[in-house]
């Protein structure tokens, strides 16, 4: 299986592994497993996944390029704290003695330590940083990347001994290391967010937040310094390597060179010593011919060859060259000297090493050409050579000055040197040349000695490894330490700042939300104990004003209140000389002034109206709608028009200019008195109950459109007979929607249950019992509508002291004055109001008989009541006659004489003369006449 | 009510005592229509009437009409109350009250 395939499938198993086991979680059985059993289950997945890592590494220079770290991150970023933890250990431990099995032990304590401190540095981050939540996606990568420099590191920090080794093994698994871990890592987060729905856009905020600030800074100045001193570095130990490059080639070139010099020196002086000793006079030519010299010369004292195996050199002067003369040097003190291969004195084009010894006066001088004494030295200079080192990996090699090689190191073939010679050559002597032998980048350099070339090679990767090794640190240590004061800056700025703010705001949350009690208390350092005190102090403040404007929103409510009660009838009994009703009303508004309304007036003195309506709405706006409402009604009502009347217009006016849009729902009743005769009309409003025949009940009529909703309504009049007895109670529906503590409402059963449970003496003691009950139903709960109720009994005029004469005849006049007077008499009516109310008895009583029954006599009732303000009887008859209204008749001429008149109409006149009121109505198929006579 | 009638030659008196209203004015028109022929004077004495309605108007009326045919009428002693009936009726301008 291809390598890197395998490292692939390791790369991903990670992010497999992870989208099946959210999966699990969420869709199966698995979900439901106690947390720590499932940590457990997660910490041995991806400690086995680690395994799979180490086991599937492909090995480099004794290292094993793998993606073990990613598993264990991925466990612990994404999984939990403990998942991490407990995989880190498993696969570390598994690497330490996978030892067994195979796997590298070069790496094996980096790599094993390695891989424990990732769970823990995945837990760590996973608990401090992300708030057991999942990283992002970049930040997962970085995480990676920077785990697997710390493993890097830790490869140098464990081989400090074998650096070199390090280097190597660092140098060819970094990038694949980092990159399959890294990659991994980042597949797993993508991944899983995919899984989970979440969008892979990192959510773009428009403020950055604090610790992201800072770290943006921090990275960029880390970041610029990281360049710079690494930079610097690099070209530091660049320069520097290639100075230690160039001085240990010249060194292994020198020592080589000199141990070659020494060595043809001491061959040549042995070999010229040997020529001195067998030398005569005339036999040079022999001699040099003997020893394959190319020449031998005898030089007098005065420094002139005397003698030579060459014989054009006699005679020459050794002053006349430079080469010649240093070896004049014999003259004096020296009895050895040998000269350095080069060309000669007569002749430049002659290249020749020369040695002389003291021989008599003068010294003996050979030759050599340079076959002859490299021949000589050829098997000791392969012995310099080949165990020569250039550093510790670099070399030596001698080449003669055809090309051919004489010494090279093992291993090394001359084919190789083929197209090095000119390459170096061009360089010239003793400069340090970057080429290639083998395929291998070197640096080199070359000299010349003795005829030879003498080369010394150094291997480029020898030349910058301490330069990558210091880069390598440099930067390794430069991520690792931004690694950490990354993660210090995130933790100590949200300890000492963000989370302080955090303090603050979710103080101020409460604040804003209307706690304003409470009180910030964030005392960490002086800026934000400054912070608290003005907030706190701020809050005082808006709290103080907050109480003054209460208090005067109060006053002024109070104000309204006390005018809309003002406006209400507050003065009970309201008709205190009234017997022949009784009426209470009472409201109680939800806040200071409600919308509810009552009414009740009398127009003349036998009809009573009396109104409940409730407007839209609660506060001043609706109190403010209500006094219109009420003043227009009583005005409509008291012109005299009916009452579906009264309600078209007051409708009709509301509507105009209604911009609040508020509406009333209305209930009015006006009662004629005299007959119990009811007219209501109902806008929009709860029917109200009605006490007839021993029992409460719903009076459920015709409900017109409510008023103000819509111009053009029209009403409907209906009407209802009272009897004496007879109550009617309105409300409105603040009683039926009380609610108690639980949202219960008070609801219509309970009022009619309740409205029946007893008898009442007076209509204040129903409203009252009826206000009591609601409030024992509410309890503890806030009163949400205004409560109001109004309740009418009707007595009836038969209150009033009467007498019924049966079959009416004109005999009964003296029986009803007589009953009258008397009624008259107890209130103290004088004798002239007594005697005028007598004639008008007569007149209307035999009126009564004579036209209203007209012979066939029916009955008559005479009722006789005081009334006060201004004081006057009232004296009322009802028959059953037909409908006659005696105050139609015209009234007579009183100024004719006596010829002229007729007695008619005279009876009715002299009546509505001499009484105050005389009314007539038919209704119920009564005739019903009133007279009053005021009284002092 | 009660009437107490004085008869001396032509001159009647009658004293009306009560009221006269509409159950006792018929009984006061049964003694004036049969006690009128020949009268020539006609005085009523009010003093001790207490009221008087339209049934005792219209006897008056009816007496006033036929002595104007055959000689006078005065009425005497008209209370407040009665006469008050009267000005309000216009009586006043038909009756001589002395």
């Amino acid at each position: 299986m291809n390598p890197y395939l395998k490292l692939s499938v390791a790369v991903l198993l990670p992010a497999l592994s992870s989208v099946i086991l959210y999966y699990l979680d969420r869709k199966t059985i698995f979900g439901r497993i106690n947390g720590t059993i499932k940590q457990l289950i997660y910490g041995i997945v991806f400690g086995a996944l680690a395994i799979i890592g180490t086991e599937w590494g492909i090995p480099m220079n004794g290292a094993q390029v793998n993606c073990r770290d990613a598993a264990v991150l991925t466990a612990g970023l994404l999984f939990g704290a403990p998942a991490g933890i407990i995989a880190g250990i498993i696969g570390g431990v598994e690497r330490w003695i996978a030892v067994a099995w195979g796997i590298g032990t070069y790496t094996r304590v980096a790599c094993s330590v390695s891989t424990v401190i990732a769970g823990f540095y995945a837990a760590g981050l996973r608990k401090f940083m992300f708030e057991d939540k999942k990283p992002g996606i970049w930040i997962s990568l970085e995480i990676g990347i920077v785990m697997e420099v710390f493993h890097l590191t830790m490869i140098f920090v464990t081989n400090m001994s074998t650096v070199n080794q390090a280097i190597e093994v660092v140098k060819s698994c970094t990038a694949p290391m980092i990159v399959g871990n890294g990659l991994s890592v980042m597949i797993s987060v993508i991944v899983l967010t995919l899984a989970c729905r979440e969008s892979l856009k990192m959510q773009k905020r428009n403020q950055a937040r604090i610790t992201q600030t800072i770290q943006r800074w921090m990275l960029l100045a880390v970041t610029l310094a990281f360049v710079l001193t690494s930079g610097f570095v690099y070209r530091l130990q660049t320069k520097a390597s290639v100075t230690q490059a160039d001085n240990l080639l010249e060194l292994a070139l020198e020592g080589t060179a000199a141990d070659i010099n020494a060595s043809s020196d001491t061959n040549l002086l042995r070999i010229t010593n040997s020529i001195g000793r067998e030398l005569d006079d005339n036999n040079y030519g022999v001699i040099a011919e003997k020893y394959q010299v190319a020449e031998i010369s005898l030089v007098d004292e005065n420094g002139i060859i005397i003698r030579s195996s060459v014989p054009e050199y006699l005679g020459f002067d050794m002053h006349q060259g430079a080469q010649s003369e240093e070896f004049l040097c014999l003259l004096d003190d020296k009895t050895e000297y040998v000269q350095r291969y080069g060309p000669i004195a007569r002749d430049s084009n002659i290249k020749r090493k020369y040695a002389g010894v003291r021989y008599g006066q003068g010294f003996l001088q050979v030759g050599y050409d340079a076959e002859q004494f490299q021949r000589d030295i050829d098997d000791e200079v392969i012995g310099f050579t080949k165990y020569s080192h250039v550093g510790q990996s670099g070399y030596t090699m001698i080449v003669d000055a055809k090309l051919q090689p004489v010494s090279l190191p093992e291993g090394l073939n001359l084919e190789d040197l083929n197209e090095l010679g000119p390459e170096i050559e061009n360089a010239g002597q003793n400069n340090t040349v970057v080429t290639k032998i083998n395929g291998e980048n070197v640096y080199c350099r070359y000299c010349t000695v003795e005829g030879y070339y003498l080369i010394s090679v150094l291997p480029e990767a020898e030349v910058w490894r301490t330069r990558d090794i210091a880069i390598y640190i440099n930067v390794f240590m430069e991520i690792l330490i931004f690694a950490v004061l990354f993660a210090m800056i995130y933790m100590l700025i949200k300890r000492v700042v963000v989370n302080k703010i955090d303090q603050v705001n979710s103080s101020l949350d409460r604040i804003t939300n209307g706690h304003l009690d409470e009180v910030v208390n964030v005392r960490s350092n002086r800026e934000f104990a400054s912070l608290s005190d003005d907030i706190n102090q701020t809050v005082d403040t808006l709290k103080r004003y907050i109480d003054e404007a209460s208090a005067r929103i109060d006053a002024e409510l109070e104000l309204a209140r006390n005018i809309q009660l003002s406006v209400l009838p507050n003065i009970f009994p309201a008709f205190p000389k009234r017997k022949d009703f009784d009426i209470f009303g009472c409201t109680y508004p939800a806040k200071e002034v409600g919308g509810d309304f009552f009414d009740l007036y009398m127009t003349g003195d036998d009809t009573l109206h009396f109104l409940i309506a409730d407007v839209s709405g609660k506060g001043i706006p609706a109190a403010m709608f209500m006094m219109r409402a009420k003043t227009e009604l009583k005005g409509l009502t008291e012109t005299g028009m009916n009452l579906d009347e009264v309600f078209t217009q007051g409708n009709r006016k509301f509507c105009e200019g209604n911009d609040v849009e508020m509406f009333v729902t209305a209930w009015q009743g006006s009662v004629n008195l005299e007959s119990g005769l009811m007219y209501y009309v109902n806008a929009g409003h709860n029917p109200p109950l009605v006490f007839r025949e021993g029992r409460f009940d719903f009076l459920r009529s015709k409900r017109g459109f409510i008023l103000a909703g819509m111009d053009g309504m029209t009403y409907k009049v209906q009407e209802m007979q009272l009897k004496p007895g007879d109550i009617v109670f309105l409300y409105t529906d603040g009683i039926p929607e009380a609610a108690d503590v639980n949202g219960g409402f008070y609801g219509n059963d309970r009022l009619i249950e309740v409205i029946n449970s007893r008898e009442y003496e007076s209509m204040e003691e129903l409203c009252g019992f009826l206000k009591a009950d609601v409030d024992s139903f509410v309890g503890e709960a806030p009163q949400f509508d205004d409560i109001t109720m109004l309740a009418f009994r009707y007595l009836g005029s038969s209150s009033a002291p009467s007498m019924t004469v049966n079959e009416a005849k004109i005999e009964d006049i003296e029986n009803v004055t007589a009953f009258v007077e008397d009624e008259l008499s107890k209130i103290g009516c004088p004798m002239k109001a007594v005697v005028q109310i007598s004639v008008a008895i007569d007149e209307i009583f035999s009126n009564i008989v004579k036209y209203g029954y007209q012979g066939k006599p029916g009955p008559v009732t005479v009722s006789v009541e005081a009334m006060e303000d201004p004081k006057r009887a009232v004296v009322r008859f009802v028959d059953e006659g037909i409908p006659y209204n005696p105050l139609l008749n015209e009234d007579p001429d009183i100024s004719l004489n006596a010829e002229e008149r007729t007695i008619g109409g005279l009876g009715i006149y002299v009546v509505k003369k001499t009484m105050d009121d005389v009314r007539y109505m038919y209704e119920n198929d009564h005739n019903i006449l009133t007279i009053e006579k005021k009284y002092n | 009510m009660e009437i107490i009638k004085t008869k001396e030659g032509s001159n009647l008196k009658v004293a009306v005592e009560g009221r006269l209203d509409t159950v006792t004015a018929p009984q006061l028109e049964k003694e004036l229509r049969d006690n009128l022929d020949g009268i020539k004077e006609l005085d009523f004495d009010f003093e001790k009437l207490q009221y008087i309605s339209s049934a005792g108007l219209r006897v008056l009326l009816s007496a006033q009409k036929i002595m104007n045919k055959q000689g006078v009428m005065k009425v005497f002693h008209v209370n407040s109350d009665v006469l008050e009936v009267f000005d309000v009726t216009g009586f006043v301008d038909i009756l001589t009250i002395v």
